[in-house]
């Protein structure tokens, strides 16, 4: 092509502007590489420290907490809160799904919730009796739901239903103790109720007849000695009475009435059994956190399937798959096609996954249904992930959420970021104002150094471009003459401006400052957080520090070239516009 | 000292030959903060294909304002310049261009070459004006440094020329795309007298071999002396116009 040879001899002769250009366009784009770089590192922080929604493709995470839950209206009893002391029933009185419309369906799973609720904490005592004879060598995993307390599965099928969610997945949480050892002689264990009351109503008194059939009846068995109830002296004559007899005789000799009065009842069993510490016989605890998710849901969970480092995802066909975190793995020598035993069914590493979650990563992952039957924990979840249709619908649905499960802490990515603290925000801040102010600027200031050169560049080839047209160039062969050497300029300058932003990345990575960020008291997430829950920072400030890094995505250089190449279209543009007034009677004249 | 004769004159009033320029009354004023400049006024004259003219007269006569008018770069104020079936002052911008891409060819007093480009590419930027393969270029190119005898300098940058040279790859770019006249502006104003003879020899060649019209603005009398026709030209106004029995003189 003519033109690009034209084009690169001129941009080699005039080698003094043509560098000017590309480096001020250069500095223009390192500089909106670098800040975008800087921007998307603090973004990757950000969803670093909201890791539970941001990074597991979730807007919303419904959780349940120790104490929020509220009371369950189908529970018949009026008995008052403090008689129930597994959870504190709130004021509103609506259990954990919304009451009516379909009040059916939210009571029965009311009702079911409640039972469940109740035995959450019983299903985590180490009842090492049952692992075998005391003396015998015992592994056994235990499951615990601690305060991140599971509600029925349903809530994910109704939140499905709620206008605006695209997708909604249910996880489980557990706190798993790995525990070896030898079954210990001493196991204690309190049980109230349970006990059997024999209730005795009292029917008419017998009749003559019948109690003269039932004389020779119990007679004939031989166990009566009384027949004849003494009544009580001076008090009113009592009706009926109070027969002595062997065993079975009653059976027997009763007449058929009062053998139906007689009644069992047994008092609901309350099996109030604390958490001990396990007697400190050999036994050895290992504590690994495991989740369980979908299968069928790679893309919204606790864990997704970008997050996968190796291996493959879970398959619904097979139950024994797991998941394993990479750090795990790496501690415990796991690889892809490694076997853990867990209770007596052996689970095969499937993949491995890397998430980025700061607090609420699970060391094992295992699908939902596996898991829930490991925990005694059929058809309940302890966190709702859900995705929404756009950005602008996420309140609104959380909102309907709220509405659907009163017992339930709805928690939004933004309501998250929104109390995210510390200098993480405030780079962050910084970065989107700052950085943002200084990249326009040095963008502008680029582009007009760009223009003005390519102006007076265009003055200085009046003759040229005169001769141009004389010999029969059109206006717009001469215009895209010089729009193709300043794109060439502004390509030039964005592979200078690549070299930059590359070098001020790799700068801000090799430094890699460090920020903090903190979420003060974001309810239901800090709390949520497995760190939060069984150690440390109970519900308080969550604070996470993280090292800033700054990504160059190939994106982020495109974007970049872009500007580049818009500068040299703007310079080109204003340069053409001012060639294509020239008049050529003109522009030859001036210089003869 | 050679004068040319009158027979190489076509007859005036010969209708069979088709006339290349006619200009009637073309008068071209210049608006500038002190008031009007007539660069050029009402100018009467005929050109025929194959002539060889030169124009002189004094600075400021406007002998580049009449070349320029000639050369479709510069409108007339008012009068008609007809060129061949063109009504030049009635054409727009971009049927100009055609023009003097197609039937026109400059050669200036400083050349122009673009500085950054070899004789050959100089050359062939004239010939991207009208739709050639590469090959065809080539070819052009070849042929045109061929004419002016510069084939062996076809990849030296103008910088690498003498002066001569320079003015001969701007004839061979003004004869690209085969032009029925070529306009040259003071051709030999920056060569000394010896180049400037032989560059006049190569235009003068055209006109008789080639029948191309040529037009030599010169203050060179050496030059004037060269061509068929000369016109002169004072304040504007032209002192030999068609048939003006001075126009010799
Ligand atoms: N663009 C313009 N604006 C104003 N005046 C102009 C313009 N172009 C030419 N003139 C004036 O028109 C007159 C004729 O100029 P022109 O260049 O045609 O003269 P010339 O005979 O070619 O002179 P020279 O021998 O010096 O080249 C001069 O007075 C000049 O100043
Ligand atoms: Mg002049």
């Amino acid at each position: 092509m003519f033109s690009f040879t034209y084009m690169a001899k001129e941009l080699r002769r005039r080698l003094g502007r043509t560098i000017l250009t590309a480096l001020g366009l250069a500095a223009g784009v390192g500089l909106v590489i670098g800040i975008i770089g800087v921007s998307e590192g603090l973004d990757e922080a950000q969803a670093q420290v909201l890791a539970p929604l941001g990074s597991v493709g979730t807007d919303i995470l419904v959780t349940r907490v120790a104490g929020s839950t509220t009371a369950p209206t189908a529970t018949p009893t009026p008995t008052p809160a403090a008689d129930q002391p597994q959870q504190s029933f709130g004021p509103g009185g609506g259990g954990f799904f919304a009451g009516p419309p379909g009040a059916g369906r939210a009571n029965a799973a009311n009702q079911a919730d409640t039972t469940a609720l109740l035995n959450e904490n019983n299903n985590v005592v180490t009842d090492l009796s049952k692992l075998g004879k005391p003396g015998a060598k015992f592994t056994h995993d235990f499951f615990l739901s601690a305060t991140l307390l599971s509600f029925p599965q349903e809530a994910v099928d109704q939140i499905a239903d709620i206008p605006g969610v695209t997708k909604v997945t249910g996880g489980l949480t557990q706190l798993a103790q790995h525990q070896t050892g030898t079954v210990p002689q001493i196991v204690a264990e309190i049980t109230t109720g349970g006990k059997t009351v024999t209730q005795t109503v009292r029917p008419d008194p017998m009749t003559a007849e019948e109690r003269a059939a039932f004389a020779a009846c119990a007679q004939k068995s031989g166990g009566t000695t009384q027949t004849e109830p003494a009544p009580s002296p001076g008090a009113e004559p009592r009706r009926g009475g109070t027969f002595f007899f062997g065993p079975g005789a009653a059976e027997k000799c009763l007449p058929k009435r009062f053998q139906e009065f007689r009644a069992s009842f047994i008092t609901p069993m309350e099996t109030i059994r604390q958490v001990v510490n396990p007697p400190s016989t050999d036994i050895t605890n290992k504590s690994y956190t495991a989740a369980g998710i979908d299968p069928a849901s790679p893309t919204v969970g606790l864990v997704t399937q970008t997050q996968l480092t190796s291996g493959h995802w879970l398959r619904s066909t097979n139950p024994n798959e797991v998941l394993a975190n990479v750090a795990y793995a790496n501690k415990n020598s796991l690889k892809v096609g490694s076997t853990v035993a867990i209770n007596g069914t052996t689970y095969t590493v499937a993949g491995l996954v890397n998430p980025t979650l700061t607090g609420n990563t699970a060391d094992l992952y295992f699908p939902l249904t596996s898991l829930q039957k490991l925990a005694g924990k059929t058809g309940r979840v302890t966190q709702v992930l859900v995705k929404a249709k756009d950005s602008a619908s996420v309140d609104a649905v959380a909102k309907e959420i709220k509405k659907l499960l009163p017992g339930a802490e709805v928690v939004t990515t933004k309501s998250l970021a929104d109390q995210v603290t510390g200098s993480l925000a405030d780079a962050k801040k910084v970065a989107s104002r700052l950085g943002g102010a200084l990249g326009v600027i040095v963008l502008i200031a680029a582009f007009a150094i760009a223009m003005l050169l390519t102006l007076s560049s265009v003055a200085k080839r009046v003759r040229e471009i005169g001769t141009l047209r004389a010999i029969g160039w059109s206006k717009g062969r001469v215009v895209k003459q010089i729009l193709t050497e300043t794109i060439g300029i502004g390509l030039l300058g964005g592979a200078a401006g690549i070299v930059l932003g590359l070098a001020a990345a790799f700068a801000v990575g090799a430094f890699s400052p460090s920020l903090s960020a903190s979420s003060n008291g974001v309810p239901g997430f800090a709390s949520s957080t497995l760190s939060g829950l069984f150690g440390q920072t109970q519900a308080a400030a969550h604070t996470s520090t993280i090292a800033l890094k700054a990504p160059v995505h190939m994106t982020t250089l495109a974007i970049g070239v872009a500007f580049a190449v818009v500068g040299g279209l703007l310079a080109g543009t204003v340069g053409g516009w001012r060639a294509a007034r020239l008049s050529p009677a003109e522009a030859l004249r001036n210089l003869g | 000292m050679t004068t040319l004769t009158n027979e190489e004159i076509p007859p005036m009033e010969n209708p069979s030959i088709q006339k290349l320029y006619e200009l009637q009354d073309v008068t071209r004023v210049f608006r500038t903060g002190g008031g009007e400049v007539r660069a050029i006024s009402d100018v009467n004259l005929e050109i025929y294909p194959g002539e060889l003219i030169s124009i002189e007269g004094p600075s400021g006569s406007g002998k580049t304002t009449l070349l320029q008018v000639l050369g479709a770069l510069d409108k007339a104020t008012s009068g008609t310049v007809r060129f061949g079936e063109t009504e030049l002052t009635e054409i727009d911008d971009k049927e100009l261009t055609e023009l003097r891409a197609r039937d026109l060819g400059f050669v200036f007093q400083s050349f122009n070459l673009i500085p950054t480009l070899t004789a050959a590419e100089n050359v062939e930027a004239a010939l991207v004006t009208v739709a050639h393969s590469k090959k065809e270029r080539r070819a052009r190119v070849d042929e045109l440094l061929e004419v002016v005898g510069l084939s062996e300098r076809r990849d030296h940058l103008p910088t690498r020329l003498s002066g001569g040279e320079q003015q001969r790859v701007a004839i061979a770019r003004a004869l690209a795309n085969g032009p029925r006249v070529i306009l040259a502006d003071e051709p030999t104003g920056n060569l000394d007298s010896e180049t400037a003879r032989e560059v006049v020899s190569v235009l003068r060649k055209l006109s008789t071999e080639r029948g191309v019209t040529v037009i030599i603005v010169t203050h060179a009398e050496e030059v004037a002396r060269m061509t068929e026709r000369r016109i002169r030209m004072l304040d504007g106004r032209m002192l030999n116009g068609n048939g003006d029995p001075t126009w010799n003189q």
